[in-house]
């Protein structure tokens, strides 16, 4: 079953001679509970298409649907409720608040629609991504590593429809990467979890089940692994 | 680094300008009114000084003439710091010579005048200094254990205005400097030394704060030039009042435009030297973490917005925090300022209140015109008629004071203070004597007719050889001063009372005509546990002198009451007044007088004065408030657009990132009205209490409306600072920030 349909999905920045087409005419469907990598060079267009995916851009051209939801169409407040509620989102950066502690951080979305948290799917879930310790602390007193399942905690508390990850392991060491990873097939194996990465590690993008390739705006190669 | 970086960046990072150009021009705009308003009224005063009491710093009084005054006017300009030493012609006369002198170096006028006292060997009264002119040149008297405080009281709310001023532009500064850390980082990992650095930035700063800090100071000279002309307007009609001259001293001019200079290059040399203490990469690191509050290693709650607005209070709870530093001044002056300004206006009212029910309102039928006159009695006064046939008079009464004492047996005292436990259980002051109380006994000697017409209101027979007793004695076990209650003070059947000299030795038995319980219709306060006594004129001849009896005061002075018809207009009283005065010089008495209407005018007015004066003084402390509120919120649209794009990321809603800066406007404007309304209103309970004066009295009169109007100046002023940088903040593609890393 279709989770997210794009067609002919356009992106340009600027106008006439000095337009740049960020993306140009992506056609993509993703199924329930897939793992797809998003790979390409820099420039190539992966980072502009999983913003319009999440609804913190909008396309210039084409549809985008995510879960049933026209995404381009929604006006500032429905696109902020959705990036709430339907899709999680981690960053290299991380983005956390950081003034708030990590418990804070990982149940902002449900703070913000002043949803109380479930205590066990809260332990569950900060049990299984090794935060149980540090619930307390602050961002600024964490590993990079920690900063990142923080953020993963985050995306995830809301169980959205789609996780969306921009080179989550980008500002990471080799072993922080490798946990980052193990965490991902985790929750995509265990959960179900439908997820979308951005990366242009390699080794990372072998272990999706799924690897679309982007040069120039455009999908050149989909290939699915086995 | 000017034409490799400087120029680009201030060209492409137009909030920055903004923001420096502001703060400099706010700063240099207060700075500049602040310092020549100090000016102008300093030199206003010494003006004024120099009019009413002349320009002389010491003066010198010698029985001399001639030859020899002319060699000691000589001696005195031998002095080294003597300036000027001249005869004063107007006051010297009689073969006694008045010098005054000026002096080089102000700051040794006392030890010159000591060592000129010493020098012609005069005695100590003959050597004087002009205390209060010299103490607004900050000169006092090293003997003078309480010098004069008004001047240093002045210079330093100068120096905090001042000081809050150069923190403006300094906050500005660092909000800008420490958004461009990371950019610098850059720069001095590429191989910029820390030289360059610094002089890029002191170049930058120099070049966007010369023009601004010019045009402020210009600015604020015209402003103070206005606030003069103003308040020469107001008080064109005060009688005797010299108009104040706009001036301006070049040194000054300097002085502000140096400071203003001073602080914005060292606001600018700030991060550079801090620049100078990292490495490169701890630069980049530094600047891509937002701003150093935001690096927090210590948890911390905002707990009452968050119960309030949830997560939103939390994170605007948050950021308030983490511009705790650059909102510092804001909070404190728009506190003060409220704060100031609401307690004022409190306290006015509160006297207000006081000074009509105990002054104006109560003496309202006692007197119209009053005029007193130093030197005389009423043995040799003899105008006492004319004055009363004057036109418009309806009653008048010619009276002077006299102080005795009065010995009263404990037996004598009425039956109701008995039963209290005597005069003693209600003044603690009481003198006791011979089983009995030695008790105040003021005289007042009224005129005969108008004592007889006394008698007779009193329903006591009219006789001219005897007192009348004000038989009254304030019960303060059981009542108030604002509300007193009064008992008999003597037994019903006294008919004289026993008058003593010092020491209680007795002078002799005043026969009483009566008792009464109210005094005549004067403008008096009498001694609440006092037995006073109202005299016949002719009495006083017979017995005053006889008996040694004193005047109350150091010497005689005779008042002169006169009461006009109900409802006098304020032409009528100038016209009685007037027409009393002429009488009066016509007669050779120098006195003074006062009507009753233009006292309360001129009450009025004074108060009205000094409460547009301290207003004035608290709208400035807002107007440095709100300037830095804005100046605030123009620097945070740049440097907070990553925290709210990291908010958009997450699914915050566009009104819900507006929520927050209605909360962080609300708790920056709330905070002074929060904090001072319970406070007023605790302050003004317990002045209430104290004065017992009914709530429903003073809430009648409640500054209700100046006190709402100047909260919703700042609650206004700072919903419009928030309003603009949350539409320039959030109008903005916020989404850029996310994509783009150079912004980290």
């Amino acid at each position: 079953m279709e989770l997210l349909q794009c067609t002919q999905l356009q992106k340009t920045y600027g106008r006439g001679a000095a337009a740049v087409h960020a993306l140009n005419g992506v056609d993509l469907t993703v199924e329930h509970g897939e793992f797809t990598a998003i790979v390409g060079a820099s420039g190539s267009g992966k980072s502009t298409l999983l913003h319009i995916l999440a609804g913190v851009d909008k396309p210039t051209g084409g549809t985008v649907l995510v879960d049933g939801v026209d995404v381009g169409r929604l006006d500032p407040t429905r696109a902020a409720l959705f990036r709430r509620r339907k899709v999680g989102l981690v960053y290299q950066f991380f983005n956390l608040i950081p003034t708030l502690t990590v418990e804070q951080n990982i149940l902002m979305p449900l703070l913000l629609d002043k949803r109380r948290p479930d205590p066990d799917e809260l332990r569950r879930l900060v049990s299984a991504l090794g935060l149980q310790d540090k619930l307390q602390a602050l961002p600024g007193q964490l590993s990079g590593g920690q900063q990142q399942r923080t953020a993963i905690a985050r995306a995830l508390c809301y169980r959205p429809a789609l996780l969306l990850a921009d080179e989550p392991t980008g500002n990471l060491d080799r072993k922080n990467s490798g946990e980052i990873l193990d965490l991902l097939l985790l929750c995509h194996r265990s959960l179900g979890q439908t997820i979308l990465l951005v990366t242009h590690d390699e080794r990372l993008a072998a272990q999706a089940e799924r690897v679309i390739t982007l040069s120039d705006g455009r999908i050149v190669s989909d290939r699915r692994r086995g | 680094m000017w034409k490799l970086y400087s120029r680009s960046y201030l060209a492409h990072n137009r909030a920055t300008r903004r923001s420096i150009t502001a703060a400099a021009l706010a700063a240099a705009f207060f700075l500049s009114l602040v310092g020549s308003l100090f000016y102008n009224f300093w030199v206003y005063e010494i003006e004024r000084i120099t009019l009413e009491e002349g320009g002389w710093q010491g003066r010198v009084t010698v029985e001399q003439s001639g030859a020899a005054l002319d060699e000691t006017l000589d001696a005195l300009a031998r002095f080294a710091n003597v300036d000027t030493a001249a005869l004063n012609t107007g006051l010297s006369e009689n073969g006694v010579a008045v010098i005054d002198l000026t002096f080089r170096d102000l700051g040794d006028a006392y030890a010159d005048l000591d060592r000129i006292r010493e020098a012609l060997e005069l005695p100590d009264e003959a050597v004087q200094a002009h205390e209060l002119l010299l103490s607004r040149y900050l000169v006092n008297d090293p003997q003078d254990s309480s010098p004069s405080l008004l001047m240093p009281f002045y210079l330093a709310v100068l120096g905090a205005v001042a000081l809050a001023l150069v923190l403006l532009i300094r906050n500005s500064f660092a909000i800008t400097m420490q958004a461009r850390l990371h950019q610098l980082g850059i720069l001095a990992s590429v191989g910029a030394t820390p030289r360059q650095l610094r002089l890029c930035l002191l170049q930058e700063a120099a070049a966007l704060a010369l023009l601004p800090l010019a045009l402020g100071t210009a600015l604020g000279l015209a402003a103070c030039s206005g606030v003069l002309a103003a308040l020469n307007a107001a008080a064109a009609h005060v009688a005797g009042r010299h108009t104040a001259v706009f001036q301006m001293h070049p040194l000054l001019v300097a002085a502000i435009l140096l400071l203003s200079l001073l602080t914005v290059l060292f606001s600018a040399w700030l991060p550079a030297r801090r620049l100078s203490r990292m490495t490169p990469l701890e630069a980049l690191r530094d600047g891509a973490a937002e701003s150093p509050a935001l690096r927090w290693k210590r948890r911390r709650h905002a707990r009452l917005l968050a119960l309030c607005f949830g997560i939103r209070g939390e994170l605007a709870g948050n950021a308030l925090r983490a511009q705790k530093r650059s909102l510092r001044i804001a909070n404190v002056s728009l506190l003060l300022s409220f704060l100031g300004f609401t307690a004022m206006l409190c306290f006015f009212t509160l006297s207000g209140i006081s000074t009509q029910m105990t002054y104006f309102a109560r003496y309202q039928d006692a007197w119209d015109v009053m005029a007193t006159v130093p030197g005389a009695s009423l043995d040799d006064f003899s105008l006492t008629e004319p004055l009363r046939a004057l036109p418009g008079v309806e009653d008048c009464t010619v009276y002077e004071k006299a102080q005795a004492q009065c010995f009263l047996p404990a037996g004598a005292q009425s039956d109701a203070l008995q039963a209290l436990g005597g005069l003693g259980a209600l003044d603690g002051s009481a003198v006791p004597l011979d089983g009995g109380w030695l008790v105040d006994a003021p005289i007042v000697v009224l005129d005969d007719a108008s004592f007889l017409a006394y008698c007779e209101a009193c329903g006591i027979e009219p006789a001219l050889d005897g007192a009348v007793l004000l038989d009254r004695v304030w019960d303060s076990l059981h009542s108030h001063f604002r509300d007193p209650l009064y008992l008999p003070f003597v037994q019903p059947g006294t008919e004289a009372l026993t008058l003593a000299g010092d020491g209680g030795a007795a002078l002799g038995d005043l026969p009483l005509l009566g008792r009464t319980g109210g005094p005549p219709n004067l403008r008096e306060e009498y001694d609440d546990y006092a037995l006073v006594l109202f005299w016949p004129q002719s009495l006083w001849q017979e017995l005053g002198a006889a008996w040694g009896l004193a005047p109350a005061g150091a010497a005689t002075r005779l008042t002169v009451r006169l009461l006009g018809r109900d409802g006098i207009t304020q032409e009528e009283c100038r016209a009685l007044q007037t027409a009393a005065a002429a009488l009066l010089e016509e007669g050779g008495y120098a006195c003074t007088i006062e009507n009753r209407i233009d006292e309360k005018i001129a009450n009025d007015e004074m108060i009205t004065g000094a409460q547009l004066i301290l207003g004035a003084f608290c709208l400035l402390l807002a107007a440095i408030g709100l300037a830095n509120v804005f100046l605030n919120t123009r620097g945070f649209v740049h440097q907070r657009r990553r925290e709210f794009a990291r908010y958009l990321s997450l699914g915050m809603t566009p009104a819900e990132l507006r929520s927050l800066f209605w909360i962080e406007g609300a708790v920056v404007a709330g905070r002074p009205l929060v904090v001072t309304l319970p406070l007023t209103a605790a302050v003004v309970a317990f002045m209430l209490d104290a004065s017992h004066l009914e709530a429903e009295i003073f809430l009648a009169q409640a500054p209700v409306l100046p006190v709402a109007l100047f909260a919703a100046l700042i609650v206004g002023t700072v919903a419009l600072a928030y309003g603009l940088g949350a539409r320039e903040l959030l109008t903005g593609d916020l989404t850029a920030v996310l994509k783009d890393d150079s912004l980290r």
